[in-house]
């Protein structure tokens, strides 16, 4: 005979079943989402630093020394959103660029399009140090460029003002992940448009406009915000080319090498947590923007 | 014959298997882990020796172990070389576990915020019991750099973190350049000179160059105690790198990078790329004419250019060049402003891998076929002055007599837990003068008042 409590798992086996599932993901959430995020939390209202003591609760103290003392957070903010307004456009559009050229029907396609994902497969510090090399003032081949088009060299990574752009040209080059979703989302979009305005005499550049952008328009959303999060998240490349400081004047000390410093240079560790809960509010806040006025400008179909 | 597998056997086996996982993931170190406190112990006790003394010189650490098992069968050292990536976290995350290597290399700065915090041990305890006496065996500058707050924590090993009191130069530079090769600079006058007919610039910067003062908290560091300068008072509570011999130091800095070297930004870029182990640096190819460097340099000449190691005529060391306009200057060199390296034991250890990690210390730091002979093999002086007399250092080195001087005059700075803090300040404000931001003595004033903050709330702590 059965219990009150196994007819009702019998009843509901198969949410139970769901459940069991996805159970490793849950747990791993907790594990190493949750439970982190909250300790961190926690963290950002102390002054915890590598002991494993109890850490002592400082209030907003934290926070109000970001806001009011550290000249550094907002030299930092600073040099992310210089990085991100520039860098993440630049990078959707060459993406997208990209993305349309192989969706044409061209011979060894494959080829190509193997040959531009390649390089968002190779580790970051390898290609850190390969565009070290490409960077060098005498013998890179950057500014060898600039002397063929007689134009004057640059010190991209020993002056200030060139090292946040030599950062995005080489964020730019590993647009192959974004790249391949951009095909995916062009490949999505049904060839009977392009009939229908080709029979009406539209131009290549008004498909373009009219069909294949408002058609991707998710993808592009999609893409602007992985780009946004990850550009606040930028650290590796930055880590290897110019070092913890972010080279001359902190010119390249982005946000995350700032909460790097002072959890493992100063063992600020409550400090950082503050910082890192302000990068989450960031982020926050500018992807409740993008979500809300997407409706605007992101096209779902007739819906 | 198979047996069907049930939602509800399903079921079971997945909350049995993620009870366990989690289960296991919470539980406490295993007894292993944790021998009783005290408990004599008859066996072999193994430790693990965390270090950061990778590529040549992993096979000279390998040999001073083998030296100490053969005098210690208690103890079984293991060598646990890290990459050098992420070493702060490695440090950081090791020292502050519950199951720790029972040794573990850090930097001077890493040492004082353990201590501070309580993580690591003092070793006076074992000293006194071991009867030696630190202070007669260690050059002052060097068992200095491991003591925060009266308590020493480790034997320094090698010299001096910071940049010591010597140079390197490069004889067939000077020799091109109408220099006479046997008479190093003395002086920062007798230095812009020399740099001034050596240095060569073409319109994409400086091709072959005489010196660069170098930047950050300890270029600027070494300079001023070479100006009769100080970083920080005695008792590490006030700083005093914004002095009339701060500022004239970084007006030098930067009159010279200027005027000898075209900009800051042109000098960094000569160096872009190369280091002193890779064979492109400027130094082995008769492209840089004086290098300020530690004593490390004299390991990386003999791995990186033998030939050269090995012709004594083509290269030279002399003490670093003080202002010759400030009667009170004189040679000197900073040994650990930020540097200097030692060992520590975290309190977590149990106590049978604590006392065979002093022993290791203790053989490691201060015994002829320790350190001593780990040091010898790359031809760099050890803390440990009686090591240093070996006749064989001068049978290798013709100069040894220099790095003999150098090392006597090298200081050890006060400094606290919030050095690293403070470093970088210094670093910042050192930029903006040599890029024009600030005056030099606008640039020290911002950064002397900023690590005074620092500082003040350090101790107020």
């Amino acid at each position: 005979m059965l219990t009150g409590m196994q007819r009702y798992l019998h009843r509901h086996r198969a949410k139970w079943v769901g459940f069991a599932f996805i159970l490793p993901w849950i747990l791993s959430a907790l594990w190493f989402d949750l439970i982190p995020f909250v300790t961190n939390l926690y963290l950002s209202f102390t002054d915890y630093s590598v002991s494993t003591s109890t850490p002592d609760w400082l209030g907003f103290e934290n926070y109000r020394e970001i806001l009011e003392i550290d000249p550094l957070f907002t030299k930092s903010l600073g040099n992310t959103v210089y990085y991100l307004v520039l860098g993440v456009p630049i990078r959707l559009v060459v993406a997208f660029a990209i993305a349309v050229l192989l969706n044409l029907r061209i011979h060894a396609l494959g080829t190509f399009r193997t040959i531009f994902y390649i390089p968002s497969v190779v580790p970051l510090v390898a290609v850190s140090i390969i565009f070290f090399g490409m960077f060098n003032a005498r013998y890179g081949i950057f500014n060898q460029l600039l002397i063929l088009l007689d134009l004057p060299p640059v010190r991209w990574l020993t002056r200030p003002e060139w090292i946040k752009p030599a950062m995005i040209i080489m964020s730019t080059w590993g647009f192959g992940a974004q790249m391949v979703i951009f095909l995916a989302g062009l490949q999505g979009i049904p060839s009977e448009l392009y009939e229908a305005a080709e029979m009406d005499g539209g131009s290549y550049w008004h498909q373009l406009f009219r069909i294949t952008i408002p058609m991707v328009s998710p993808v592009i959303f999609f893409n602007l915000i992985i780009g946004i999060i990850g550009g606040f998240q930028v650290f590796a490349s930055a880590y290897v080319l110019l070092g913890p400081g972010g080279g001359p004047l902190n010119a390249g000390l982005f946000y995350v090498l700032h909460i790097y410093n002072n959890a493992f240079s100063y063992f600020r560790l409550g400090y950082a947590a503050a910082l890192s809960v302000v990068l989450f509010l960031i982020i926050l806040f500018f992807t409740v923007i993008m979500v809300r006025t997407s409706d605007r400008w992101v096209y779902y179909g007739d819906t | 014959m198979a047996r069907k597998l049930t939602r509800r056997s399903f079921l079971k086996v997945v909350g049995v298997s993620a009870t366990t996982l989690a289960v296991a993931a919470c539980a406490a170190p295993g007894p292993t882990a944790a021998p009783a406190e005290g408990a004599p112990s008859a066996e072999r006790v193994e430790i693990e020796f965390m270090n950061w003394w990778g590529a040549h010189r992993e096979a000279l650490m390998d040999e001073a172990i083998a030296n100490f098992h053969d005098m210690n069968s208690n103890v079984q050292v293991n060598n646990s070389v890290q990459p050098w990536d992420g070493r702060a976290e490695r440090a950081a995350t090791a020292v502050a576990s519950n199951n720790p290597p029972a040794l573990i290399m850090t930097q001077r700065v890493e040492t004082y915020q353990f201590a501070h915090e309580n993580l690591i041990l003092p070793i006076d305890d074992y000293v006194q019991a071991s009867g030696i006496d630190p202070d007669a065996i260690f050059y002052a500058g060097e068992i200095n750099n491991q003591r925060w707050q009266g308590q020493l924590y480790s034997f320094p090993l090698p010299t001096g973190g910071g940049n010591t009191g010597q140079y390197f130069y490069n004889k067939t530079v000077l020799a091109e350049a109408g220099l006479d090769p046997e008479t190093p600079v003395a002086t920062w006058q007798e230095l812009t000179e020399a740099s001034r007919a050596i240095t060569q610039k073409d319109d994409l910067g400086i091709t072959v160059m005489g010196a660069s003062p170098g930047g950050g908290p300890v270029g600027f560091g070494q300079w001023l105690y070479c100006n009769a300068g100080q970083f920080v008072s005695d008792d590490a509570r006030t700083i005093m790198f914004d002095s009339e011999q701060g500022i004239e130091t970084l007006e030098w800095m930067v009159d010279f990078t200027n005027e000898i070297n075209g900009g800051i930004d042109n000098a960094n870029e000569f160096f872009a790329g190369t280091s002193a182990t890779s064979a492109d640096h400027p130094y082995y190819n008769e492209k840089l004419g004086f290098m300020f460097t530690g004593v490390w340099q004299f390991g990386h000449l003999q791995a990186t250019d033998p030939d050269m190691w090995a012709d004594t005529s083509t290269w030279g060391v002399g003490q670093m060049p003080y202002n010759g306009n400030n009667a009170d200057a004189a040679h000197a060199g900073v040994a650990g402003l930020s540097g200097s390296w030692g060992y520590v034991i975290p309190v977590s250890t149990p106590q049978d891998q604590a006392d065979a990690a002093y022993q290791w210390l203790e053989f490691f730091g201060t015994h002829e076929q320790g350190g001593c002979l780990f040091l010898f093999n790359q031809g760099r002086p050890s803390p440990v002055a009686q090591c240093n007399e070996n006749s064989a250092y001068y049978d290798d080195n013709p100069y040894w007599s220099v790095v003999l001087q150098s090392l006597a005059s090298d200081v050890s700075v006060a400094v606290t837990p919030v050095q690293a803090r403070i470093n970088d300040v210094v670093g910042t404000v050192v930029d903006e003068a040599y890029f024009g931001q600030h005056a030099p003595a606008d640039a020290l004033a911002k950064g002397a008042e900023e690590s005074q903050r620092i500082l003040d709330e350090f101790w107020a702590g």
